[in-house]
């Protein structure tokens, strides 16, 4: 068996097919936001987002006029601002329209869950009386036939390829997740393909000391990239804090559709990957938002 | 016990909707403010309450606030990191007994809208303001034993009509969740900077129940688009404690949450000391 491990342009490149279905793992903590950055670098289109929740890193893919549809519950920034891109696009048509199919996070949820079981959707006592039936003709509602009364049903999700960013992995992609789990353990189920990044590459044999860490076995895993700092200016668990002032700037720079171009042109198409990335955010700054998370909160290890 | 002197109006929103947090209760907590009310009330009064985030995160025992739902402190010190689908599960099961969420748009009966703003001319597919969406709002309004909302009163946000219903309320009034096959038993109160809401147990419609300090009940008539109810024996609002106002700007020092006028941090520098000086400012009680 030929190796997993690849690197982000080679993986961006041979998954993301102009016109696929593209999940994200992470919700704020571990989004991949190194991901939303190469596929604006390699100008991939008409792609549809495939996800519950997400934040900067779908702002960059809209700006970045990746996108097609968005199959969604929320698409914002949070406390640092608003979603201006996702905003614009909406309501101006700029850069330009997007179909919305719009769930709720559990609806969502359970579309991964039934893509992950292999069924093709799943009843929830979510969305019932709400507008958000009304605007989604994917969404069914049923009487269960056990008679317990109204059920919504969720189509499965299967996306064409799932980013998902992990605290560890090992070279086979055996992913190891610290803190939340959003929906990534049936995320990487339900995709036809995974492309696992993580902070680090570890031996099997680490794996192994902590299997409940296992989210993700190697099984659902088609390519692996060591990416230190991925989800910068997001969050790791473990790893690093939120850089907000970062974020601060990509909001502002959003407020206005030259601003954002002439961000992306700077941090996307001015710099050639993430170690150039990295360097240009500068390396002092990021080993501060690890030691800030370091200090505070850190994977226990254990010895042998 | 002494009342605070000086206080903004989220820090009161916030103080106001911690008090309602039982020792005994299972919090769902949604973006914004929420995040700052249950991290009040287990700092003082409800210790044994257990705030459950949307990412997975169970529990958590944080020496900061949450940025969002799903930011490390989530899950710092949490008796559970679980997973999205998990913690909606546990809702969906009966488990979560209050749910604490945000809104743009809400009518007489507590039905919220965080989705769309329409004008003349335009539709869902091409609004006129494109706002988030549900994110677990939905879910939390369907599901959680007793609901919550903290949203800011001004007029034109309470109406008659939403523009897009998000979140159940009490649908279309008495009998109509039942109905339509939700679990949870609707809302309960709604926070906001003037005053509270309260919700008629026969009618289901929303009414004055008790205004903030120097608030009058004529003023919050005119900002609200029915023919409001007002409770007869209408109180004022507690104001916040020192202790409830100590504490959010200890595990808030730059004010992300709760807008404070500190909020304007200028450099990477400025921002990793304030921090860091909340950080050391908390101590963890496990």
């Amino acid at each position: 068996m030929s190796s997993k491990v690849t690197t982000l342009e080679e993986a961006v490149r041979r998954f993301v097919a102009d016109g696929c279905s593209v999940a994200y793992g992470g919700i704020a903590g571990r989004e991949p936001m190194a991901v939303s950055y190469e596929i604006v670098r390699q100008r991939k289109k008409n792609l549809t987002l495939v996800t519950d929740t997400k934040i900067d890193t779908a702002e960059i893919l809209i700006a970045g006029g990746c996108l097609k549809k968005l199959e969604c519950a929320y698409i914002w920034i949070g406390v640092v601002g608003s979603g201006h891109n996702y905003r614009r696009a909406m309501e101006e048509g700029i850069p330009h329209y997007l179909e919305t199919e719009e769930y709720s996070n559990y609806g969502c949820s359970m579309r991964f869950m039934a893509g992950a079981l292999g069924l093709p959707y799943m009843p929830i006592k979510s969305l019932l009386g709400s507008d958000i039936i009304t605007y989604n003709p994917r969404i069914k509602v049923v009487d269960d036939p056990y008679g317990s009364g109204p059920l919504a049903l969720v189509p499965a999700a299967h996306p064409d390829v799932a980013f998902i960013h992990v605290q560890r992995a090992d070279e086979d992609g055996n992913a190891q997740i610290w803190g939340m789990l959003g929906n990534d353990d049936n995320i990487a189920r339900a995709a036809s393909h995974v492309v696992l990044t993580c902070e680090e590459i570890i031996p099997t044999s680490e794996i192994r000391k902590i299997p409940n860490m296992t989210a993700i076995p190697s099984y659902c895993v088609s390519a692996v990239v060591e990416l230190p700092f991925c989800c910068h200016p997001l969050s790791v668990s473990g790893y690093y804090w939120m850089d907000i002032p970062f974020r601060r700037e990509i909001v502002a720079a959003s407020l206005t559709r030259v601003g954002i171009v002439s961000w992306i042109d700077e941090w996307i198409f001015g710099i050639r990957n993430h170690e150039e990335y990295k360097s240009k955010v500068g390396l002092e700054r990021l080993a501060r938002c690890r030691q800030m998370e370091l200090e505070n909160y850190q994977i226990p290890r254990i010895e042998t | 016990m002494t009342y605070a002197k000086d206080f903004t109006t989220s820090e009161l929103m916030a103080a106001g909707v911690a008090r309602q947090i039982r020792n005994d209760d299972v919090v769902f907590i949604g973006v914004g403010i929420p995040l700052m009310a249950g991290i009040v009330a287990v700092a003082t009064h409800a210790p044994k309450a257990i705030l459950v985030y949307e990412g997975g995160g169970i529990g958590a025992r944080t020496r900061r606030v949450p940025w969002t739902i799903s930011d490390n402190p989530a899950t710092d010190n949490a008796i559970a990191a679980s997973q999205m689908w998990r913690v909606f599960s546990d809702q969906q099961r009966g488990f979560v007994t209050l749910g604490i969420i945000g809104g743009a748009e809400i009518d007489r009966f507590g039905n919220l809208n965080t989705t769309v703003i329409l004008g003349s001319g335009t539709t869902y597919s091409r609004p006129k303001v494109r706002l988030p969406g549900s994110g677990g709002a939905n879910d939390i309004a369907c599901s959680a034993g007793r609901l919550i909302i903290m949203m800011r009163l001004q007029k034109g946000k309470f109406v008659n009509r939403i523009h897009y219903l998000t979140s159940p309320g009490y649908l279309t009034g008495p009998g109509a969740r039942e109905k339509a096959g939700l679990c949870g038993k609707g809302p309960k109160m709604v926070m906001t900077e003037k005053c509270t809401f309260g919700f008629d147990e026969k009618t289901k419609e929303m009414y004055l129940q008790a205004l903030h300090p120097g608030f009058k009940a004529e003023e919050i008539k005119k900002l609200v688009d029915w023919d409001l109810k007002v409770n007869p024996g209408l109180k004022e609002t507690e104001p916040p404690t020192e202790e409830q106002i100590g504490i959010m700007r200890n595990f808030d020092p730059m004010g992300f949450i709760l807008g404070a006028k500190s909020s304007k941090i200028e450099t990477f520098d400025e921002f990793y000391q304030k921090v860091r000086r909340g950080y050391q400012a908390i101590k963890l009680n496990r």
